[in-house]
Order: C-alpha cells, then sequence, then structure tokens
C-alpha cells in the first residue's frame, strides 16, 4: 500500500501544482499533448476525440450537479436517453433529409438533449423536492433508462436495436485545417468534436468566471451562506441538475448521431458504462472542466486503442482487452483517491431551518 | 456509550418499520401505476390489427392485461380453470425468489454497513464459473450417486461463495485502504467480471460438445435434486434450496440482532465515526462486510448453476442488480428480503407470461423496477401526500433507505 500512498501524494502534489500555476499547467499541457500527438497514430487520434465526446461532456455536466451539491450518479442514463431518442428522432424525420430547412441530424440533437434535460429534471424534482437519497436516485435512473430504450426499441423497430442512420461528416475549417500537427484533428472533424472542444471551454468559464459559477461552488460548500446572500439554493441547485442533463445530452446524442449510427440496447446498452466513466474522470480532475476534457482522453485512448489491438489480432483474448478502459477507471480511483466532495454534496437544504 | 447506542439504532428500527412498510407498498402500486400509463400511451405507437380507437389513435396495449399476465400469470393463472399448485409458473417465479434471496441478502448486508455493493451481479458471475468448474472437476474423483451429491452439492456452493467472496473483497479493501468508492469500482468490476469469466471460458473451460458458450455439464446426481418431483413440468425448482434460502435469511437476520458482528456492522453503517469509537476497526468491518456480501452473491451464482442449468452459461441473467431493487424495496432488512424476493421474482416469471401472451416489451418489468427504487428512494414524496389526505402526528421517521448515514456531518468527507 506504500507505493499506492507514495504514487497518490506525489499525483495530489502535481494537481495541486497545476492547479496554483494555470499558465504553467496550460503550457505543460499544450507541450504534453504535442509530444502524444507527434508519437501516436493518427487514426489512433481521430477515434480517441469521438470516444472522448461521451465521457467528456457527460463529466463535465456531472461537475455542474455535484459542485452544487447534487451527486448525479445517473448521468450514464441521460447518455443511453439521448443517444436512444436523437437516433429515433433522425429516423424517424428521414435519414439523411432536412425538415424546415435544418438536417434532420440537429433536429435529433435538439430532441436527444430535451429529453435528457426532462429526465434531469425528473431527477431534480425527486432530490430537490422529495429529498431522495442522490445515489439511489441517481441508479433509478440508471435502471429507468436502462429499459426504457429497449422497451422503446422494440415497440418501434421490434429489436432491441434501432435502425441505422446516415452519421454527422466531417466539417472542415478552411485554412485553419492546413495547420501541421493538430489543423486535420481540430479543424477537419465531426460536429460532436468541435460541441465537446466548446462545452469544455464554456463549461470552465462558467463555473470559474461567471457569478453563476460562484453560485453553484457556493451552493455544495456552504449553502447556508449563499442563503443569507439572498441567493435561492434551491433555484442554483436546479439550474446545475438541468444543465448537466444539457451537457449530458450533447454527450449522448452527439455519440450516438456522430459515431455509433445505430443503438443497441442489448445488456448494458452500447453506452456501457460511459457515464459512470465519466464520474471517475471528474474525480481524476478534480471537478476541472478542462481537466474533465483531458481525462476522458485517457479513457477513450485506451478505448481505441483496444479497439486497435482487437483489429491488430494480438492472442490476447477480446473479452479481456475490452475492459481495459474499466480497470484503468479502477486504477485511477486507487491512485486518487478520496476526493474533497463539495461539503453540502448528498444532502438536502431547508432554506430557513433551524 | 455502547448501550445508548443500542437502544438509539433499537428505536430507530423499530419507529420505522411500519413507515417502511407502507412506503414500499405505495411506491409498489405508484411504480405499477405509471408504468399502467406508459403501457397503454406506448400502444399508440406499435402496430397492431385490434386496439382500442380513441381520438384517431389506436392503443394497442391493455394495461390491466398486461397487469393480469404479470402478477397471476406468474401464479400460473390460479382464477382460470385446471390451476394446479405445482404449475410451471409458479415453479418459475419459487425459483427465481429463491435465487433473489441470495442476491437481496447480498446487497442488504452491504447496505446496512453503510456500503453500496452494486457488485452482486459481478460476484454471481464470478461465484456461478467457480462453483461449475469445482463441481465438474471434482465429480472425477468423488464417488457417484447419492454420496456423490452429498459432497459435491455443498462443495459447489462453497467454491461460489469463496470466489465470489474474495471477489467481493476486492472493492472493499479497495475503499478501505485507498478510497476508491465503491459505487464506481462494483460497476466497472460487474463489466470486468464478464470480460474475466468469458476468458477463462474460452481459454480453458468450454465444453467441447456444445457450440454454446458454456461449461460442461455437472453430472445429473451434483444438481440440486427437484422436489417435489412433478413440479412445473420439468422446471428446475427445488424446495429444498428456497428452504436453504430462507434458512440462511432467517440467519443473516439473526446474526444482525444477536451478535456482535452484526452489531458493529449496523453501527458502523448508522454512526461510522461512533462505532469507529466503540472500538470497531473501520477498515476491517468494511472488507468482512464486502466479502460477507460478496459471499452471499457467489452463493446466489452458486444455486443458478446447480438448480437452473446445470451448468454455466455466459449470458447470466441480471439477478444481482435485481437484487438492488429487492433489497431497498426491503429497506434492507433480511426478512423483508424474502417478501420481496417474491414480489420480483413474480415480476421475472410474469414478464415471461408478458411476452407470450401480449405483444407489450418484456423490457416493461425493468422500466418498473426503476421505478420502484426511484420512489422508495423518495419517501419524502408519500408523506407529502399522506400529510395532505389523512391527519397523521408525523414524528419524522428514520429515512426508510438505511444507507445514508451521518447526514449531519458532511465535513467527513474531507481527504
Amino acid at each position: 500500500m506504500t507505493e499506492v500512498t507514495t504514487m497518490r501524494n506525489s499525483l495530489h502534489r502535481a494537481r495541486a501544482a497545476l492547479e496554483q500555476r494555470p499558465l504553467a499547467a496550460a503550457v505543460g499541457g499544450v507541450a504534453a499533448v504535442l509530444v502524444v500527438l507527434w508519437a501516436t497514430p493518427a487514426s489512433w487520434q481521430t477515434s480517441t476525440l469521438r470516444f472522448a465526446v461521451p465521457i467528456a461532456l457527460a463529466a463535465i455536466g456531472g461537475i455542474f450537479a455535484e459542485k452544487s451539491g447534487v451527486i448525479n450518479i445517473g448521468i450514464e442514463g441521460l447518455l443511453i436517453v439521448s443517444a436512444f431518442s436523437a437516433i429515433v428522432v433522425v429516423d424517424w424525420l428521414g435519414d439523411g433529409g432536412a425538415t424546415a430547412g435544418v438536417p434532420n441530424l440537429w433536429w435529433g440533437m435538439l430532441i436527444g438533449v430535451l429529453v435528457s434535460v426532462l429526465f434531469a429534471l425528473l431527477f431534480a424534482i425527486v432530490c430537490l423536492e422529495f429529498e431522495a437519497d442522490q445515489i439511489i436516485a441517481g441508479l433509478a435512473v440508471w435502471l429507468i433508462s436502462l429499459g426504457l430504450a429497449p422497451f422503446a426499441s422494440r415497440i418501434l423497430f421490434d429489436s432491441p436495436n434501432t435502425a441505422n442512420i446516415t452519421r454527422f461528416e466531417n466539417v472542415t475549417v478552411p485554412v485553419l485545417s492546413e495547420l501541421p500537427v493538430v489543423g486535420y484533428l481540430l479543424f477537419d472533424t465531426e460536429p460532436q468534436v468541435y460541441i465537446m472542444l466548446a462545452g469544455a471551454v464554456a463549461g470552465w468559464y462558467l463555473l470559474s468566471r461567471t457569478t453563476f459559477g460562484r453560485w453553484v461552488v457556493a451552493s455544495g460548500e456552504n449553502p447556508k451562506a449563499l442563503d443569507t446572500a439572498g441567493v435561492d439554493v434551491r433555484k442554483v441547485r436546479y439550474a446545475a441538475v438541468l444543465l448537466s442533463g444539457v451537457f449530458a445530452g450533447l454527450g449522448g446524442a452527439g455519440f450516438g448521431l456522430g459515431t455509433l449510427g445505430t443503438f443497441a440496447g442489448t445488456g448494458d446498452t452500447v453506452i456501457n458504462g460511459r457515464g459512470f466513466i465519466a464520474i471517475a474522470t471528474y474525480l481524476l480532475a478534480n471537478y476541472h472542466p478542462i481537466g474533465a476534457l483531458l481525462g476522458s482522453f485517457l479513457f477513450a485512448g485506451l478505448n481505441s486503442m483496444q479497439s486497435g489491438l482487437q483489429a491488430a489480432g494480438y492472442a490476447i483474448p477480446t473479452e479481456l482487452i475490452r475492459t481495459i478502459p474499466h480497470m484503468s477507471v479502477i486504477v485511477v480511483l486507487v491512485l486518487v483517491g478520496r476526493t474533497r466532495l463539495p461539503d453540502a454534496a448528498g444532502d438536502h437544504y431547508e432554506s430557513g431551518e433551524d | 456509550m455502547r448501550d445508548r447506542l443500542e437502544s438509539l439504532a433499537e428505536r430507530l428500527a423499530r419507529s420505522s418499520v411500519v413507515d417502511r412498510l407502507v412506503i414500499s407498498l405505495a411506491a409498489l402500486v405508484t411504480a405499477v401505476l405509471i408504468g399502467g400509463v406508459l403501457v397503454f400511451v406506448s400502444g399508440a405507437f406499435a402496430s397492431c390489427r385490434t386496439g382500442l380507437e380513441l381520438g384517431g389513435a389506436t392503443f394497442c396495449y391493455n394495461p390491466m392485461q398486461v397487469y393480469y399476465e404479470l402478477f397471476l400469470g406468474a401464479l400460473g393463472h390460479p382464477l382460470e380453470g385446471g390451476w394446479t399448485l405445482t404449475n410451471y409458473s409458479l415453479a418459475t417465479t419459487l425459483q427465481q425468489t429463491t435465487l433473489l434471496i441470495f442476491t437481496g441478502l447480498s446487497v442488504a448486508v452491504a447496505f446496512r454497513a453503510g456500503l453500496l455493493n452494486i457488485g452482486t451481479q459481478g460476484q454471481l458471475v464470478v461465484g456461478g464459473l467457480a462453483t461449475a468448474v469445482t463441481v465438474v472437476y471434482a465429480a472425477a474423483v468423488v464417488p457417484t450417486g447419492f454420496i456423490g451429491a452429498l459432497v459435491l452439492i455443498p462443495l459447489g456452493v462453497l467454491a461460489g461463495a469463496l470466489a465470489g467472496g474474495v471477489y467481493g473483497a476486492i472493492p472493499g479493501a479497495l475503499k478501505a485502504y485507498a478510497d476508491a468508492n465503491e459505487v464506481i469500482t462494483t460497476i466497472m468490476l460487474n463489466i470486468i467480471a464478464v470480460g474475466i469469466t468469458s476468458t477463462l471460458l474460452s481459454w480453458q473451460f468450454q465444453d467441447p460438445n456444445s457450440p454454446n458458450p458454456q461449461t460442461a455439464p455437472v453430472p445429473e446426481y451434483a444438481e440440486i435434486p427437484t422436489i417435489p418431483g412433478g413440479f412445473g413440468g420439468g422446471m428446475d425448482f427445488s424446495l429444498l434450496a428456497l428452504a436453504f434460502a430462507v434458512a440462511l435469511m432467517i440467519g443473516i437476520a439473526w446474526l444482525f440482532a444477536r451478535t456482535s458482528f452484526g452489531y458493529e456492522l449496523r453501527t458502523s453503517g448508522i454512526q461510522p465515526g461512533a462505532a469507529a469509537y466503540g472500538g470497531v476497526n473501520e477498515k476491517r468491518m468494511t472488507v468482512a462486510s464486502m466479502t460477507l456480501s460478496g459471499a452471499l452473491g457467489g452463493i446466489g451464482g452458486a444455486f443458478w448453476v446447480l438448480m437452473v442449468h446445470g451448468r454455466w452459461l455466459e449470458n447470466v441473467p441480471s439477478l444481482g442488480f435485481d437484487g438492488i431493487a429487492v433489497s431497498v424495496l426491503a429497506g434492507n432488512s433480511p426478512i423483508g428480503v424474502g417478501a420481496a424476493a417474491f414480489l420480483f421474482g413474480i415480476f421475472d416469471s410474469g414478464g415471461n407470461s408478458i411476452k407470450t401472451a401480449t405483444d407489450v416489451p418484456p423490457e416493461l418489468v425493468g422500466i418498473l423496477t426503476g421505478f420502484i427504487i426511484l420512489f422508495v428512494a423518495m419517501p419524502e414524496f408519500f408523506r407529502l401526500l399522506g400529510r395532505r389526505y389523512i391527519t397523521v402526528d408525523a414524528a419524522r421517521p428514520a429515512r426508510a433507505d438505511g444507507g445514508d448515514a451521518g447526514v449531519d456531518d458532511g465535513g467527513d468527507d474531507d481527504a
């Protein structure tokens, strides 16, 4: 156990140092990324970015909920319903077509996010109005989604799997895509990857640079103080949980429409624990949205590496390779150890008690 | 100190028994109502030849029929003619009840210790494989017939309990010594269990005579005998197994109520700080309760192998996940687990009747399960409803889930 403790201490020290010197962290991060980009094959990089979409966006959403004091373990369920409903909408409106001048894929995106927000609202009402145990309620949201998606799929498609749709195509930004090393990766890619990158920056700005972000943090750390300052803790928590629905919805719908193209509903569904991986990701990143984006690259990178290993036909059994990202989640949790949860996370706050 | 704690725990437990029962029943009824609406509405999107015409839409599904199949189909349609006590559907219900008692107890033991073990599924998968492999290999050196059964069945159950216990101890140790959140690690370990077992299967234990991913069958005499023999037209259910499950249930209840280990386990769940002050080694208790929880999950796997299939199959049903629902609905009380397991046994068996008698997707059962858990988690909802329509002097009762300890001290989570 001492090795673990030593490694964990150095990780914590490194993380603390990075947080104290944001500029150095940014420069170092960029340098590290460039080295990785130089050393790895392009196909692995593009597939890593795509696999990162649901993990990164769900993690950023989870950060807002948990920072506000509501642990949203149901984001796995939000990913499931948003990916499923987005694909259903596109199939229903007509694959490859456009409705009211907007491509059907974008209608799918919109509805996917709306459905996810609806589920987040349900979760918020259950937790904030009826003081439900957040972990159990989150688990219930996951189980309901896990049943609902294949249930609806069987009615609509006579199968737990949906029909296939034509996925998002690459959007190329002129000039910028010609940049060496990063151009093809960041400026010649699919819409959901742009959404993920923009979402990470927006999440970071919102959380650390705006009044709303300060309210969210205060609502999780010291709700009484926020209440005393005249801000409605309940409203802040509602907003934060709904925001987690928006982010998870973008992640799920983007993943479904950009990467999957069809929703497989058997077993754990095609989402297969990505929402839970997202939770591990934001714990690793200590609730920092940009950190969560980078952390998602770790798990997504392992995911696309296992696809590569499988394709290369190494003698390692595929069933075992497939669990590499999940094993690494455990390793990461052990290294991170107990993160400092917001003080009031998991607790119900009643205004005007005493 | 210890006396005060004990009386506090007793008072909490007694005052909330009725409360819990009412909330569990209310959660069940509400979930069934919502499920009925869902079935009715989704019928408008299905295609069928005959249905209820209403406002220009055809509603294909009749919720009353669906629930008739779910609840009475699971008992073998007792209101129709020709019903016998030993019918196939009732045997299925009791078979599932037996297995769900094991998994429900598994979740409840961890819950009572303040740990949320989502990993019962993985512990059952691993334990089941260990049982099948142990019995298949041991059968070669053990005499056949009745003697063989006497040796092999306990040996198989022991192997399942051991493997499940070890697999449960892993997240326990990770929680105790590395502070890794057990909810996330157990969910990951469930997925990893599937990977490990199917790798082991294809590497060593695959039945060479079968194209399906499964182990070789255990010898027939090593299967838990179907008792009574005429039960259920070939349905593998054994009253012996049910009796064992009930005995185990009473044993766990006794463990909680009458032993110092059970007392320390419960205190760790309610007041970890006080338990530590009273001399409980918190870390060791975490590992011990997760090991016991995992062992119970493993026993579930052993009975799934020895009673149901006579071999381990790669496609393991979600008994472990349903165990969470069983335990939550039972308010984590071992005796309550028996009743809740029977209800979810009905769900499993009734899901089959729904599939054969209606066009409604059997996934409905999973949705109902989710809603039941959701409503049990929000007792305040029913208290508000209750206060609106019935005047009760509402002494605020304990939380129904039993898992949320130390609410008043969020600062405990600091690193």
